[in-house]
């Protein structure tokens, strides 16, 4: 079960009454500052529950820290519990409300007045410009003084602001609870602890951070492209056997390839740093490390050896500021020049398993993830932020370990020019291996291993079935389709999405209509006499980028969640929401065509097969 | 029943396999949009008439079962040449045409009257020249769009927006309130499906599904039995209203609600940590041990469904009562686009979808030229006697765009331009004719586990604070230049080690 409670060194993201969102990485023993709002440190938060307020309290004289405070959801409501208490009464009676959690200093004096009006509320609305600087009667002096000295979690701050504003009693309670909210996301020092899932990474890098390096994906768009590319849990993990192969033997000793084995693999184009794959991996459960309570000792352990290792993004994290990102950057050479000079890989004396021959793979032969990638590495850096790096060599235990397979579009479509594929594997007898130096040794059997896990991946890739194609990508769809088509097993949904609409239009086209019936006319010049598996792997021409009859049902869709505020008596679409690219997704279902000629049935179509017959035929 | 056995034990909307297989759900796909769900059965004889077994008629042609099982996904089915005509009744049918059949199988279905018995004489299926469909595997949106309707039904938009949002994983509960059609139930089965559990305390992803309609109830209980996903979907007849998301008294521990009720805001003080106030006045059972349908030891995402404003004004308003945090409400507004290609221009003969106009200034300036050249030889030419003395110009006009156009086809004629209406015209996107402008409200909320002193107690005693080594987040500068000094020295440090052995090891070789 996870995201039960805050785990250390958990990434987690803080919400602030400003409505900034800030993603830390909670260590034990820090101290974690967010600016205005406060200091407090980071064990305050761990092993806490998620999705609680907490409220920064003031420093206890005898004690060196602020305490948090979970602050009741009575607390956070308090102002629209009052407004619904006084709406039901009369409302001449008065102040409502005796609630303490209301931020005012006592019922009565300026309040009163708006109170008593809340009834009759648009009278004067619009006949009063309240220049806000103008009517508060604080000075900025007196302001700052007052945050500095002010307790109560700044709750005093902003009922001393309210009952200094000159003009409060000529607001309506509208513009009051408007001021209000102004000021107390000023103040007051609350915060929210949310889990870095999906869905929250995605909206904190969408509004917060660089969009277009997400390919602006929205959370509508992401829970489309899931649920049309079939994403889901692929069936309980199925290893290949260990061929037990000795040093000396090469190629031959390699696991076979056992196709009926493979099931529920889904191929991915990814260019959004990762974020895509993370959503799928989270719909075929293999996101997350489960955090039994049992497995906590153990995970701590782990947690400080990785903090050692240093391998955690910390150019991602949420340092907005130049110097931040120095000192970061110079954090990390630190560390990096740490471990070099600490043996890298003590040996877990847990592991009580003989250990696997070189050619072992590692990866599941069902659930997993293809991510074809167009430079020589995959960028998945987001993955970091769930304790997963693709690059790092050692990498303690984590789900994504044995289901995520990358390889690049030259390993899979020339396999011949890639050196990692195509050099044979090393070998050696047992007697000269052990007369070389630990390090020789090392890099000997990380080259086999290797070239084990590089074979397995391309084979299997190359053998194509794979359920689904999920894509969001830079690349042409009609480039990635002529080589991921023919991947797919019959029926697998294709879902694509993309920013902007243009590239799928040109995608959707080279199914039209028109374009199948042509082909299946019989008539097209260039396909006569191929065979069925020919055309599946069809190259593409001019006038037919794509095979027409390989995919079924295309079609193109956006969606756009409007966003409401929940008042009463103030229920309305919110005034303005992100712009920019919209995102529309591409979907259809593979298709194997019957071979040979075939006409559809109907009057209306036999025409216009027939018209589209004679016409390139003429030509 | 007794085929149950038989079945394949995994739902094909979860794990399909390659091939269709006999007694599993297929989709036919007939047209773009018009989708069949169909059972496939074995050819076991003569079936309701037909020769060849089971058999689906559709206006794309007849599609004997047979010819659709053990192909692969997504394969094209040519139709088959299938005898509706006699079907039922006896004989004088007469072999009028049975050209392409050999004599054999033109019997046959005269011979098998009541042949239960004759289990082997299923006759051949003969490919028909035109007509084909596709058949795919189920997956919860072809089952949307395909299901036979019994309520609303919350289509792929709304559903795949509200699992991301209430955090459907593999290994979840969820609760949903009522079934209605089953669209959702399906697609959050999918989401929360981690395998089918092999014991009853074995704990997997499970969705627990309360319906208060009797008969939406008994149908929904068939299809789920006939989609295999009885293990992973507990359906339950209740009024969730009064008898609240118990399964027999005991906690089916949700991390996510569904509610698609009229009322959400009736069914909410159920899914409590505690026994809510306004349910402890009701009175007796105060003594009877509360239980919460809620997972402890997780915040638990929700979501209602509700058409109207007013719905959602209350639904909204008993949340903050019950505690529900992070309250967010959106509507989602889905659009399908069509491309099409848009031809117009002056040289398309007349067709559908083209329109012959100039689909420029310069296309239109050439043919008005064109048409005042005409009109110029037209009034040089020596005037004959009669008919032509009485032509006005505006006929002049007219008989020269006639001309005109005449020459053009002239032309297309001699010299056919390539039309291929595939590459030809601009390509455009259009929306789809009726859009959804609104299904419904979305109300979302978190319920954040239950944090008692005795928790924190613990939890601070096992995290204590004062020992902070370094800050992050948000520094003020001094803190920063401060942290920033010690680490330039630390490496500073580091590199004159470095430097000093160096020196020693040159040393040492000298």
């Amino acid at each position: 079960m996870h995201h039960s409670v805050i785990k250390p060194n958990s990434w987690v993201a803080l919400k602030l009454p400003s409505g900034v969102t800030r993603v830390i990485q909670v260590t034990p023993n820090t101290s974690i500052s967010l600016g205005k709002y406060g200091t407090f440190p980071a064990n305050l938060i761990l092993e806490r529950p998620y999705y609680l307020t907490f409220e920064v309290q003031d420093k206890l004289p005898e004690e060196s820290f602020s305490r948090l405070r979970v602050v009741p959801p009575s607390e956070l409501y308090a102002d629209v519990f009052a407004e619904e208490d006084a709406e039901c009464a009369n409302p001449a009676a008065g102040p409502g409300s005796n609630n303490d959690a209301v931020i005012a200093t006592a019922a009565g004096e300026e309040f009163s007045l708006v109170d008593a009006e809340s009834g009759n509320v648009i009278a004067r609305s619009t006949q009063e410009v309240i220049d806000e600087n103008a009517r508060q009667k604080l000075t900025q002096a007196e302001i700052e003084e007052l945050k500095r000295d002010g307790t109560n979690a700044g709750k005093d701050v902003i009922a001393k602001l309210l009952l200094s504003h000159a003009a409060l009693d000529q607001k309506t309670s509208f513009s009051l609870s408007k001021y209000k909210l102004l000021k107390t996301k000023k103040y007051i020092r609350r915060f929210q602890v949310l889990p870095i899932d999906v869905p929250t990474f995605s909206n904190w890098q969408l509004e917060e951070r660089d969009a277009s390096k997400i390919l602006d994906i929205r959370a509508e768009m992401m829970g489309l492209v899931g649920c049309w590319g079939n994403v889901h849990y692929g069936g309980a993990d199925v290893f290949l056997e260990d061929p037990k192969a000795t040093t000396e033997q090469g190629e031959e000793a390699l696991a076979p390839l056992q196709e009926d084995l493979l099931a529920g693999r889904w191929l991915v184009v990814d260019d959004t740093g990762g974020l895509l794959v993370a959503a799928m991996a989270e719909r075929m459960g293999v996101l997350y490390k489960e955090d039994d309570e049992t497995e906590e000792a153990a995970e701590e352990e782990e947690a400080t050896e990785k903090a050692e290792e240093e391998t955690e993004p910390k150019q991602e994290s949420d340092t907005t500021s130049q110097k931040d990102t120095e000192m970061i950057d110079g954090q990390q050479q630190a560390a990096t020049s740490e471990t070099t000079t600490l043996p890298r890989h003590p040996k877990r004396p847990r592991d009580n398993k003989p250990r696997d021959s070189d050619f072992a793979v590692p990866f599941s032969q069902t659930n997993t993830i293809t991510v074809l990638h167009g430079a020589s590495q995959p960028n998945l850096s987001f993955l970091n932020y769930w304790n997963f790096d693709v690059t790092a060599p050692q990498h303690p235990p984590h789900p994504l370990l044995n289901h995520l397979l990358t390889l690049s579009w030259l390993q899979l479509l020339k396999p011949e020019l890639d050196t990692s594929y195509s050099t044979p594997p090393l070998t050696a007898d047992p007697e000269t291996l052990s007369t070389w130096k630990p390090s020789r040794r090392g890099n000997f059997h990380r080259k086999r291993r290797r070239y084990a896990r590089v074979r397995h991946i391309v084979d299997s890739t190359r053998a194509g079935n794979f359920s689904g194609l999920v894509c969001a990508s830079t690349m042409d769809p009609i480039s990635i389709l002529k080589h991921a088509l023919p991947l797919l097993a019959g029926g697998a949904p294709v879902a694509i999405y993309s920013p902007s609409l243009e590239p799928l239009a040109t995608l959707a086209d080279c199914f039209s209509v028109a374009r199948r019936t042509a082909w299946n006319s019989g008539h097209v010049a260039e396909i006569q006499g191929k065979t069925a598996e020919e055309l599946e792997k069809w190259e593409g021409s001019e006038q037919f980028p794509l095979n027409p009859t390989l995919l079924l049902g295309t079609s193109i869709q956006t969606s756009r969640a409007r966003r409401w505020q929940v008042l009463p008596g103030r229920t309305h679409p919110l005034m303005t929401e992100r712009g920019g690219a919209d995102g529309y997704i591409f979907t259809g279902w593979r298709a194997k065509p019957a071979e040979g000629k075939i006409a559809a049935k109907g009057k209306f179509k036999r025409r216009k097969v027939e018209e589209s017959v004679s016409t390139p035929a003429s030509a | 029943m007794t085929d149950a056995m038989t079945r394949p034990t995994v739902s094909p909307f979860l794990e399909p396999g390659l091939r269709t297989k006999p007694r599993s759900l297929a989709i036919l796909q007939l047209s773009r949009d018009n989708l069949l769900p169909i059972y496939l059965q074995e050819a076991s004889g003569e079936h309701d008439g037909y020769a060849e077994g089971a058999v689906v008629n559709t206006r794309y042609g007849s599609f004997p079962h047979s010819t659709m099982l053990n192909v692969p996904w997504g394969s094209q089915i040519r139709a088959s040449k299938v005898d509706t005509g006699s079907r039922g009744r006896k004989r004088k049918r007469g072999p009028k045409d049975d050209a392409s059949r050999d004599d054999a199988e033109e019997n046959q279905p005269e011979t098998a009257d009541n042949n239960d018995t004759e289990a082997t004489g299923v006759k051949q299926a003969v490919a028909d020249d035109s007509g084909f469909i596709h058949v795919l595997p189920p997956t919860p949106e072809l089952w949307t769009q395909s299901l036979p309707h019994r309520t609303q039904v919350v289509y792929t938009p709304d559903y795949s927006y509200i699992l991301h949002r209430i955090r459907a994983r593999p290994g979840s509960t969820i609760i949903e309130a009522g079934a209605g059609s089953g669209s959702f139930t399906h697609a959050s089965v999918r989401a929360v499906y981690n395998g089918y559990p092999s014991s009853a305390e074995d704990r997997k992803g499970k969705v627990f599904s309360f319906e208060y309609h009797e008969e939406r109830y008994h149908k929904m209980k068939k299809e789920l039995t006939d989609h295999n996903l009885d293990g992973l979907v507990h359906l339950t007849h209740r009024d969730v209203y009064n008898g609240g998301f118990l399964i027999d008294g005991k906690s089916p521990e949700a991390d996510a609600i569904f509610l698609d009720l009229p009322k959400p805001w009736e069914a909410l003080p159920h899914l409590s940590r505690r026994k809510p106030q306004t349910q402890a006045k009701e009175g007796e059972d105060t003594a009877a041990e509360w239980v919460s349908p809620l997972n402890p030891k997780k915040a638990v995402h929700i979501c209602t469904f509700s058409p109207c404003i007013e719905q959602v004004t209350r639904t909204v308003s008993a949340m903050r009562r019950l505690g529900w945090v992070d309250i967010d409400m959106v509507e989602i507004a889905n659009r399908k686009l069509h491309t099409i290609r848009d031809r117009v221009g002056l040289h398309y003969q007349t067709d559908r979808g083209v329109n012959v106009s100039p689909h420029d200034v310069e296309e239109a300036l050439e043919r008005l030229a064109e048409i005042e050249e005409r009109v110029r030889e037209q009034a040089a030419r020596p005037r004959g006697a009669g008919e032509d003395g009485a032509e006005d110009a505006d006929t002049v006009m007219k008989n020269g765009d006639d001309a005109a156009k005449k020459d053009n086809d002239k032309t297309s004629a001699e010299q056919p331009p390539f039309q291929t209406p595939w590459v030809d015209g601009r390509l455009i996107t259009k929306g789809e004719p009726e859009i959804k402008t609104h299904t419904s409200y979305l109300v979302f909320a978190v319920l954040p586990r239950e944090w008692t002193e005795e928790d924190e107690a613990a939890a601070f005693a096992k995290h204590p604070c004062g020992k902070e080594k370094a800050v992050v987040g948000s520094i003020d500068k001094q803190t920063r230049k401060k942290e920033r000094r010690e680490q330039l020295q630390k490496i500073g440090d580091r590199k004159a080690r470095r430097k000093e052995r160096a020196e020693k090891i040159a040393e040492a070789v000298e």
